[in-house]
């Protein structure tokens, strides 16, 4: 078995690269395992590792003179060599059914996840219809509050068309950015010359404020929409009366 | 016993179906359709919440003329489901409540592959249309590719003879003919099958004889073999 192999450090990762080619003349089922002191994070597709894959490093059936590559990523700090060829045994030509059995074949629930299409509805699609917090607790590996951090700041730069009236925090954001954009305007309405080379530049030339015109003619929308949306709610929650002592008494 | 019944086009009637079939199988209904489920639904946890980890299956079951595990109907929901439960779930429902009848959704991702993957044997449901017929023939490649063992198929919403023996030979399944009847696409919204709403009906024949080419044991239906 021939191996050669890179790792590198990229944040908190290393990622390992290797490629194994079978200099034999029979085909042969290889085992390739990390030396990294930390567990392998494979590839992965609908969440699910590719076949091969475990734990510790893969196995694969390589023909003879075939080259295959091989990718992992570790929080481990990497070592060198970071992978080791483990075993690499002769496979009988005609056990096709036990090579596939190596190859993690064996469970259709897998193969199925793997390898079709994800089903899960787009994460656009989602946002706003619940509240934030039944996300994180769902089981949802992308609903990590981290995500939703920048998601957050992802609707305060481009004022996506998803509503952004989610958490109290994020309104305020809003509001301030808002409040900015339109100060920025009004400074430059019926502005004297030096007033307005300073905005100018500020905005980032002419374009910026093309663009800064735009962004609070949209403000503008969508504030109204807000206050007419939030004039009806106050007027809906006003007229509500639970009655808290009837059920009391019913209770 | 897990029965899955699919058939790749929406519309064709797979809920009704099954709904049905699960009614004759004194069985549970499970709506596997994770996106657009619709067989009754009620309080309490649902599907969603059995694959998001939240829940326990059995807990799930809602009493009724059929048993059903009812899906819940939120994208948030849907988005929160991890497929690769289902098998323990349904597997649960088999060992504790007998005969399963999953509900599949249309397609191929793997929201449909998956109920193929964990299903003993399938029943696929066809519209009499020929362009219909192309679906059910996908979805059978993929239930065979998932080794889930075609034991029949239901033509579904019949009103003109329909081209039987095409259908059954395309599909390499016996081909049952369900007449198009308001009994039958009444059944799940009134809860009432049409085995019993109906006994005597041509509709209810057909459920029967479908139920009856379903296996009783699990390790028939595993056969590579098609069953005629």
């Amino acid at each position: 078995m021939e191996l050669d192999w890179s790792v590198d450090r990229e944040g908190d990762a290393s990622l390992v690269s290797c490629r194994v080619r079978n200099d034999g003349a029979v085909p042969r089922r290889v085992r390739v395992e990390s030396r990294l002191d930390g567990a392998v994070l494979p590839p992965r597709r609908g969440g699910v590792p590719e076949p091969g894959w475990d734990a510790a490093g893969v196995t694969a059936v390589l023909a003879p003179g075939e080259r295959r590559a091989f990718g992992f990523a570790s929080v481990a700090e990497p070592v060198e060599p970071p992978v080791a060829v483990a075993s690499a045994e002769p496979v009988e030509p005609g056990s096709e059914a036990e090579a596939g059995a190596a190859d993690g074949a064996g469970n259709p629930v897998r193969t199925a996840v793997r390898d079709l299409g994800s089903p899960r509805p787009p994460r656009r699609a989602v946002d706003g219809a619940v509240p934030s917090e039944t996300r994180t607790r769902a089981n949802d590996p992308e609903a990590t509050p981290e995500r939703n951090r920048e998601d957050n700041a992802d609707d305060e730069r481009t004022i996506s068309p998803a509503d952004p009236v989610g958490a109290p925090a994020g309104l305020d954001a809003w509001f301030a950015a808002v409040e900015a954009r339109v100060e920025r305007a009004e400074r430059l309405t019926d502005a004297d010359l030096a007033t307005a080379t300073a905005v100018v530049s500020a905005a980032g030339g002419l374009d910026g404020v093309a663009a800064l015109d735009e962004r609070v003619a949209s403000d503008a929308e969508r504030l109204r929409a807000l206050r007419d949306r939030a004039a009806a709610l106050a007027d809906r929650a006003g007229e509500t009366d639970a009655p808290t002592a009837a059920l009391e008494r019913l209770a | 016993m897990i029965l899955a019944v699919a058939g790749g086009k929406g519309g064709v009637g797979k809920t009704t179906l099954a709904y049905n079939v699960a009614a004759e199988l004194d069985g549970v209904a499970v709506d596997a359709d994770l996106g657009m489920a619709d067989l009754p639904t009620g309080r309490g946890p649902d599907l969603h919440d059995v694959l998001a980890g939240a829940a326990d299956p059995i807990e799930t079951i809602r009493a009724g003329p059929v048993d059903v595990v009812p899906c819940g109907r939120t994208l948030a929901g849907a988005r929160a489901c991890d497929l690769t439960r289902l098998k323990d779930a349904v597997a649960a429902l088999d060992g504790e409540r007998g005969p399963v009848v999953l509900d599949c959704p249309a397609g191929r991702r793997a929201d449909a592959g998956v109920p193929l993957a964990v299903a003993d044997a399938c029943l696929l449901v066809v519209s009499p249309r020929a362009f219909a017929l192309a679906d059910a023939v996908r979805t059978r490649e993929l239930a065979r590719e998932l080794d889930a063992g075609l034991v029949g198929c239901a033509v579904n919403k019949v009103t003109e003879t329909p081209p039987t023996e095409t259908i059954a030979d395309a599909l390499g399944a016996p081909a049952e003919v369900v007449p198009a009847d308001p009994r039958v696409e009444r059944s799940v919204a009134a809860e009432r099958p049409v085995v019993t709403a109906a006994p005597d009906s041509e509709a209810a024949a057909a459920v029967r004889t479908l139920a009856r080419r379903v296996p009783q044991r699990a390790d028939w239906a595993r056969e590579d073999t098609a069953p005629f």
